[in-house]
């Protein structure tokens, strides 16, 4: 009877152990698959041509100024959304009002709207023939489809759910003694969010802008109907590249991708900076 | 014993006529824009194959872009036929390995319908355009599309740029100093440059720009969906060409060979033409000699028009790519990393 016992608990010891080993192995399996892999195809093929028709690719002035137009679009995109978000987040959380919930799943849309669709719901909305359109050309000569006023917006719109989601649940789970203890103190609610409520979801906000700035980056669907694609004007990387792909010159596809990927590398190594940094304060 | 001996001669009676009437699937990878005139084919097909040889065809048909469909096509998507606008992504099939006959060995290169680069504009012409030269003055607003997204936006600009290289643009010198000047005076005008010429004439349709530079057929395919706007021909344009070629490698794997060679043949009669004719395609222009003849050798139905002009007027001065070298040389010196266009480009849209 005891060594059977033994026996047994010897065998559940080991399990556990190997499902643990399979586990690892298969993450990290499908992880090289999925995601190394295809991004060191990019790598060897933007570098095929050595060095020197790397850096020629991506400094054609067309390459340069899409580059640019990409990561100024989504710079503004981002700290637009990072206040605007945050302000949503807020009212989600600090107040009760009816439809609530039901906005609250409407936040998450934009993730599950095929791009392409924004982009021709864009126009539809703001296109010159329209009426807020054609009021805004009309007011302000200024045209928001068919130029970079059009990227932005489509990017607010596919980046607007990142810095909600990232920021909303760090809100939820702040101590809302602090807050009464301020206000007890007579700080006013201004003072209140920005010396208790801000400090603490700062991280937040800037985890998730970062995230939706890697994720606009590289938004092509929305981008290519709106932009009005004018090369060193309102053409971005990605449709720059979807240019050169067209033109079989995939050497300098794969280079400009590679700058997008060293990019949003970054931004994404400085999301794990910050989400560590915030963990170790907790 | 007697029974299995039945049983074989029962097997064998059938096998033949079950061989003859085993349905074949034929695969068609084309471009997105003939999608209505091969919907009108395809059944015309199916039925004389049927009566010819008792076989039923079934089509797989896959529309897409035409420079994605030749890239699918090269990697592996193992199409029967190939029906695409541009005759570049027949090449980079051919260079791939996979289409090894000479596919444009018949009377017609190849080519299976035509069409002409026009300008579309606003009903009641407006701005008073009449020729290319037209479209060079200050304050018009082109559309077209980008010349690197899609195949069909180099027919424009080889439209424009090849009539004034011929010097049938007014105020602009004959050669290729003029017709650079002529392009870039256009293009400082161009405000919206869409992935596709379907996309390009969408923008136009949905009121931007005073003008568009497309094709024939599709001003032809907009008027029948009900679009108002105007048609000009300008005196000097470019001939289109829509290849059309059997992807050998992937019929004699598919043992389709026959029935493939079949319906590309079948594309040239003049009840196939008729279709083509309909969504606005000109009919092929026979190339034995260089000096192009532009009568067609199968008649589309004759429709006129109000004026009662026939469907597609004739060009005073029709050219083709092959006058300025055919695309194998058009491409890397007018649309590659260093070619006219892509220089001129990023001088006109970088100020």
């Amino acid at each position: 009877m005891m060594q059977t016992r033994t026996l047994t608990t010897l065998n559940t010891s080991r399990t556990p152990q190997m499902i643990f080993w399979g586990v690892r192995w298969s993450a990290l399996i499908y992880l090289s698959v999925l995601i190394a892999l295809p991004l060191i195809v990019i790598s060897v093929e933007g570098l095929r041509g050595g060095i020197w028709s790397f850096w020629d690719s991506i400094t054609r002035p067309a390459a340069l100024s899409a580059i640019f137009i990409s990561v100024w679009t989504a710079a503004l995109m981002t700290v637009i959304n990072m206040i605007m978000g945050t302000l949503t987040a807020y009212v989600l959380v600090q107040y009760r009002f009816p439809g609530k919930r039901w906005l609250d799943s409407l936040i998450d849309l934009p993730f599950a709207i095929p791009t392409l669709v924004t982009g021709v719901m864009l126009i539809l909305l703001y296109g010159p023939q329209t009426p807020i359109g054609g009021w805004i050309e009309d007011q302000f000569g200024m045209r928001i489809v068919f130029s970079s006023p059009g990227i932005v917006l489509a990017l607010l719109f596919l980046g607007y759910p990142f810095v909600i989601r990232a920021v909303q649940p760090v809100l939820a789970s702040l101590d809302i003694h602090q807050q009464e203890a301020a206000y007890t103190l007579g700080a006013s609610s201004w003072l209140t969010f920005r010396r208790i409520v801000f400090p603490a979801i700062l991280p937040a906000m800037i985890t998730g802008g970062l995230l939706s700035f890697a994720r606009a980056l590289g938004e092509f669907g929305s981008i290519v109907i709106v932009s009005g694609n004018i090369p060193m004007r309102s053409q971005t990387a990605a449709v720059y590249i979807y240019g050169q792909v067209e033109s079989g010159n995939l050497a300098a596809a794969s280079s400009v991708s590679l700058v997008l990927m060293a990019i949003a590398l970054l931004t994404t190594l400085l999301v794990d900076y910050l989400a560590r940094r915030r963990t170790a304060h907790a | 014993m007697r029974k299995l001996w039945l049983w074989v001669i029962l097997l064998m009676s059938f096998a033949p006529t079950q061989a003859q009437t085993q349905p074949i699937t034929l695969t068609l990878a084309a471009y997105a824009v003939p999608r209505e005139a091969y919907a009108k084919i395809i059944p015309l097909f199916q039925a004389d194959w049927l009566r010819q040889t008792g076989q039923e065809v079934i089509f797989e048909e896959s529309y897409l872009a035409s420079g994605a469909q030749s890239r699918a096509v090269v990697g592996g998507f193992a199409a029967d036929v190939v029906a695409l606008s541009h005759e570049q992504h027949v090449t980079n099939i051919v260079n791939a390995g996979l289409i090894t006959a000479d596919w444009q060995d018949n009377p017609y290169n190849g080519m299976v319908s035509a069409s002409v680069a026009v300008l579309v504009v606003r009903p009641g012409n407006p701005r008073e355009i009449f020729d290319w030269a037209d479209i060079a003055q200050p304050g018009i607003e082109v559309i077209t599309p980008d010349p690197a997204t899609s195949g069909g936006a180099q027919w424009n600009v080889m439209g424009a740029y090849g009539a004034a290289y011929r010097g049938q643009v007014e105020g602009y010198e004959a050669g290729e100093a003029g017709a650079l000047q002529f392009i870039t005076d256009v293009f400082i005008n161009v405000s919206v440059m869409d992935a596709d010429g379907r996309e390009s004439f969408l923008t136009f349709e949905r009121g931007i720009g005073d003008v568009a530079i497309t094709y024939e057929n599709e001003y032809f395919a907009g008027l029948a969906a009900g679009g108002e706007y105007e048609i000009i021909y300008p005196s000097s344009t470019i001939l289109i060409e829509n290849p059309v070629a059997v992807v050998d490698v992937y019929v004699d794997q598919n043992g389709t060979r026959e029935v493939a060679e079949a319906f590309v043949a079948f594309l040239y009669t003049p009840e196939a033409q008729a279709a083509f004719a309909e969504s606005g395609f000109r009919p092929p222009v026979i190339q034995i000699d260089p000096d192009i003849d532009v009568t067609p050798e199968v008649e589309p139905t004759p429709e006129a028009t109000a004026e009662g002009e026939t469907q597609f007027p004739v060009i005073e001065d029709l050219f083709t790519i092959e006058d300025f070298g055919g695309w194998e040389v058009v491409v890397p010196s007018i649309f590659g990393d260093d070619g006219i266009y892509t220089r001129m480009i990023a001088e006109v849209k970088g100020q």
